[in-house]
C-alpha cells in the first residue's frame, strides 16, 4: 500500500486527529495569549519583574517536552488536561516577549501626547499602546502557534488528543510496512495544520491592525 | 502697552508658577529653582534660552506631565498642584515637537481625542472635528480620513495644533512646535499659528531654543537663563531695545535694530506724502504740481485712489499727447499697512525714488515711507527704551533685597529671579 493509497484509507482519521489536533493547540494558544499578554503588560514598566518573567518563561522553554508531559500526570492524569497545561506554559514566552518588546517600542513622543491631552494610563494602554503593539504581539501568537502544534504531537504519550497518535502508533510498529506510513501521514497533518494556522494568521493580523501603521 | 497688558491681554493672570523647583530623581541638581512667573490671559509667553536652562521642564510643570518637587501652579485662579492630572490636562492644550499624532487613528479620530475623553456625542464631536480641521486650514473632505503617516510634516503639525485646540481649552502649551520643520514651512505655519491666535485669544506658553522665533511669536518672552533665572521677563520690544544682562544682550546676538524692525508695522508710524495726481488730469496741471514740490516724479493715482504710475517731467515731454497712464514707470514697492517696517526697508532700498508707497486693503493710495521715517523709527524706539530703562532704576531701591516670594510680573526691575 503507497502512501497515498494509505492517506485515502485513513482520510475520517486524519481529519478526526486533525480537529483535535487543532482544538488542543488552539485552546492552549488562547490561555498562553491570555496570560502572555497579561504579563506582558504587568511588567514592561519594570526592568525587574520583566526580566524575571521573561527569564521563567525562558526556562520553561528548556523543560524536556517528554519530561513535563510525565511528570503532568501525577497532578492532572491523562489526556487533553495535561496537555494543554504544558502547551500553554510552552507556548508563554514569545508572547511575553513580543509584548514586552511591542510596547516598548511604542514612540514616548505619542505616549507623552496622549497623557498631555489627558488620557489616564489605563486609557492610553488600552487605545494607545496596545493597538501600536499589536502587530508585534500577534506575531509572537503567531510563533508559539507554530511551534506548540509540534509539540502537540509528543502530547500522544499522556493520551492526549491529534496527530501525535499517529507518530506513536508508527513508532510501535517500527520494521513493518505500515510504520513509516504512520509517522508520514502525523507529520503531514502537523505541517498542514501549521500551514492553515498561518493562513489565519494573516488574515487576523491583516483584519485587526489599523491601516495607519500597516 | 502697557506692561500688565499684553496685545490681547485682559491683564488677568492666567497661569502663576509660584516658587516652582523640579529635581530629577537620581540628579544632584535642581533642572528648575524656585522659579515663579505670571502669565495674562490671552498673550502668548514664549520661554526661551539655552538647553538645559528648564525651559521645557517648566513648561512640562504646568500641565504636570513633569511634576513639580515643590511649588504651586495656579492656573485661572485655582490652585492646581494637587488636582486630578487628566481632569486637569483635559483643560489645556498640548503640542509638542515630534507631534506625537497617532499613527493608528485617522486624522478626524486624533483630533476628537479630548472632546470624545469629555465623553461630548457623537454629532458635537463630529462637527467640531471639521471645523478645528478648517480652522488649520485642511479641507475636512480630504483630510478627515487620512492616517497621520500619508500627511507631510507640515500638514502633521497643523493637525497637531488642531488636536490641541479640541475643546477649546484656555490655555495651550507648546514644546517647540515648529521645530522639526523646514523654514519655510516654519515660516508660514508660524504665520498661520499668529493669525488663528488673533481669532482664538489663548493663553499659550510656547518653548522655543530660537530668539528669532520667540520674537515673533512672543507678546512676552521669558529668557532663562539657567535653572534658577529669568534673565528677563518683557514684551520682545523691551528686551531688543533694553536687554537686562549681558546674558540677554549676547542671547539676542547681532542685529538687534534689525530684528526690532520686525516688530513694528508700517501702521504704527506716521506715513509721508507724496505729490499726486489723478489720472485725468492735464499735463499742465502735472508740471504745476512737480513745479511746487521738491521730487522728481509725481504719482498718478486712478479714479479710485489707487496708484498707476510715477510720472516724471522728462515722461511728460515725451508723451506726445498720450494720457498719464500710458507714460512713465509702473509703481514698484508697495506695501500694506499691516506690512511690517522691515518689509518696507526691504521695498525701498531697491525703489526708484526710494519709497515704499503705502495702500490699504482695497489698494487706496495712504502715503509713502522713506528711509529717514524708518530710522526715525527706530531712533524714538532706542530712546523710549531708554527712558523706560531709566525710570526702572530710579524706582528701584538701591538695596537690591532679594525679590520676595511673590511671582515675577513683567514690570519689576529686572533680572527676575526666584529668590
Amino acid at each position: 500500500m503507497n502512501f497515498v493509497e494509505f492517506l485515502i484509507n485513513r482520510a475520517d482519521d486524519m481529519l478526526e486527529l486533525g480537529l483535535q489536533h487543532a482544538a488542543v493547540v488552539g485552546v492552549s494558544v488562547l490561555l498562553a495569549t491570555a496570560i502572555g499578554v497579561g504579563l506582558g503588560v504587568a511588567s514592561y514598566r519594570q526592568p525587574r519583574s520583566r526580566e524575571a518573567i521573561l527569564a521563567i518563561t525562558g526556562a520553561f522553554l528548556t523543560i524536556p517536552s517528554f519530561a513535563l508531559f510525565i511528570l503532568l500526570i501525577g497532578p492532572l492524569g491523562l489526556g487533553f488536561l495535561p496537555v494543554v497545561v504544558a502547551l500553554t506554559m510552552y507556548g508563554l514566552l514569545p508572547i511575553v516577549r513580543n509584548t514586552i518588546t511591542g510596547l516598548r517600542e511604542v514612540d514616548p513622543s505619542i505616549i507623552e501626547s496622549a497623557l498631555g491631552m489627558g488620557m489616564s494610563r489605563a486609557q492610553v494602554l488600552r487605545q494607545i499602546e496596545l493597538p501600536l503593539a499589536w502587530p508585534v504581539i500577534i506575531t509572537g501568537v503567531r510563533v508559539t502557534t507554530l511551534v506548540l502544534l509540534g509539540i502537540a504531537a509528543i502530547g500522544s504519550i499522556v493520551l492526549g488528543p491529534g496527530y501525535g497518535d499517529l507518530i506513536f502508533t508508527g513508532l510501535a510498529r517500527v520494521g513493518t510496512p505500515v510504520a513509516v506510513n504512520l509517522v508520514l501521514a502525523g507529520t503531514l497533518g502537523v505541517v498542514v495544520l501549521a500551514i492553515l494556522f498561518d493562513v489565519l494568521f494573516y488574515v487576523i493580523r491583516k483584519l485587526t491592525t489599523s491601516e495607519g501603521i500597516r | 502697552m502697557t506692561p500688565s497688558t499684553g496685545p490681547g491681554g485682559t491683564g488677568k493672570v492666567m497661569i502663576r508658577l509660584e516658587n516652582l523647583s523640579k529635581r530629577f530623581p537620581g540628579q544632584k541638581t535642581d533642572a528648575v529653582a524656585n522659579l515663579s512667573l505670571d502669565i495674562y490671559e490671552g498673550e502668548i509667553v514664549v520661554l526661551v534660552g539655552p538647553s538645559g536652562c528648564g525651559k521645557t521642564t517648566t513648561m512640562k510643570m504646568i500641565n504636570r506631565i513633569v511634576e513639580p518637587t515643590s511649588g504651586r501652579i495656579i492656573l485661572d485662579g485655582e490652585d492646581v498642584t494637587a488636582a486630578d492630572p487628566d481632569a486637569l490636562r483635559r483643560r489645556i492644550g498640548y503640542v509638542i515637537q515630534q507631534v506625537g499624532l497617532f499613527p493608528h487613528q485617522t486624522i478626524g479620530e486624533n483630533v476628537a481625542t479630548v472632546p470624545k475623553l469629555l465623553g461630548w456625542d457623537k454629532a458635537r464631536v463630529s462637527a467640531r472635528v471639521d471645523e478645528l480641521l478648517n480652522m488649520v486650514n485642511m479641507a475636512p473632505e480630504t483630510f478627515r480620513d487620512r492616517y497621520p503617516k500619508q500627511l507631510s510634516g507640515g500638514q502633521r503639525q497643523r493637525v497637531g495644533v488642531a488636536r490641541a485646540l479640541g475643546a477649546n481649552p484656555d490655555v495651550m502649551l507648546m514644546d517647540e512646535p515648529f521645530g522639526a520643520i523646514d523654514p519655510i514651512t516654519r515660516d508660514r505655519l508660524q504665520n498661520e499659528f499668529l493669525r488663528l491666535q488673533r481669532e482664538v485669544r489663548k493663553t499659550i506658553v510656547f518653548v522655543t531654543h530660537d530668539i528669532d522665533e520667540a520674537l515673533k511669536m512672543g507678546d512676552r518672552i521669558a529668557i532663562l537663563q539657567g535653572p534658577s533665572q529669568i534673565a528677563q521677563y518683557d514684551t520682545p520690544e523691551q528686551i531688543l531695545t533694553a536687554p537686562a544682562s549681558d546674558f540677554v544682550s549676547d542671547f539676542i546676538g547681532r542685529g538687534a535694530s534689525l530684528k526690532r524692525l520686525d516688530l513694528s508695522h508700517v501702521s504704527d508710524i506716521t506715513l509721508t506724502q507724496w505729490p499726486t495726481v489723478r489720472v485725468g488730469a492735464e499735463h499742465a496741471q502735472v508740471l504745476d504740481v512737480l513745479r511746487r514740490s521738491d521730487k522728481g516724479a509725481v504719482l498718478v493715482l486712478d479714479d479710485a485712489g489707487r496708484p498707476r504710475r510715477w510720472v516724471g517731467a522728462d515722461d511728460l515731454d515725451r508723451a506726445n499727447g498720450r494720457p498719464l497712464d500710458q507714460i512713465g514707470l509702473p509703481p514698484e514697492a508697495v506695501v500694506e499697512p499691516h506690512a511690517t517696517l522691515s518689509d518696507a526697508l526691504n521695498e525701498l532700498i531697491t525703489a526708484r525714488f526710494s519709497v515704499s508707497i503705502v495702500v490699504d486693503a482695497t489698494g487706496v493710495y495712504q502715503g509713502v515711507v522713506d528711509i529717514d521715517q524708518i530710522t526715525d523709527a527706530i531712533r524714538s524706539m532706542r530712546s523710549e527704551a531708554v527712558a523706560r530703562a531709566r525710570k526702572r532704576l530710579d524706582a528701584t531701591p538701591n538695596t537690591r533685597a532679594p525679590q520676595p516670594a511673590g511671582a515675577a510680573t513683567p514690570t519689576p526691575d529686572a533680572p527676575v529671579t526666584g529668590s
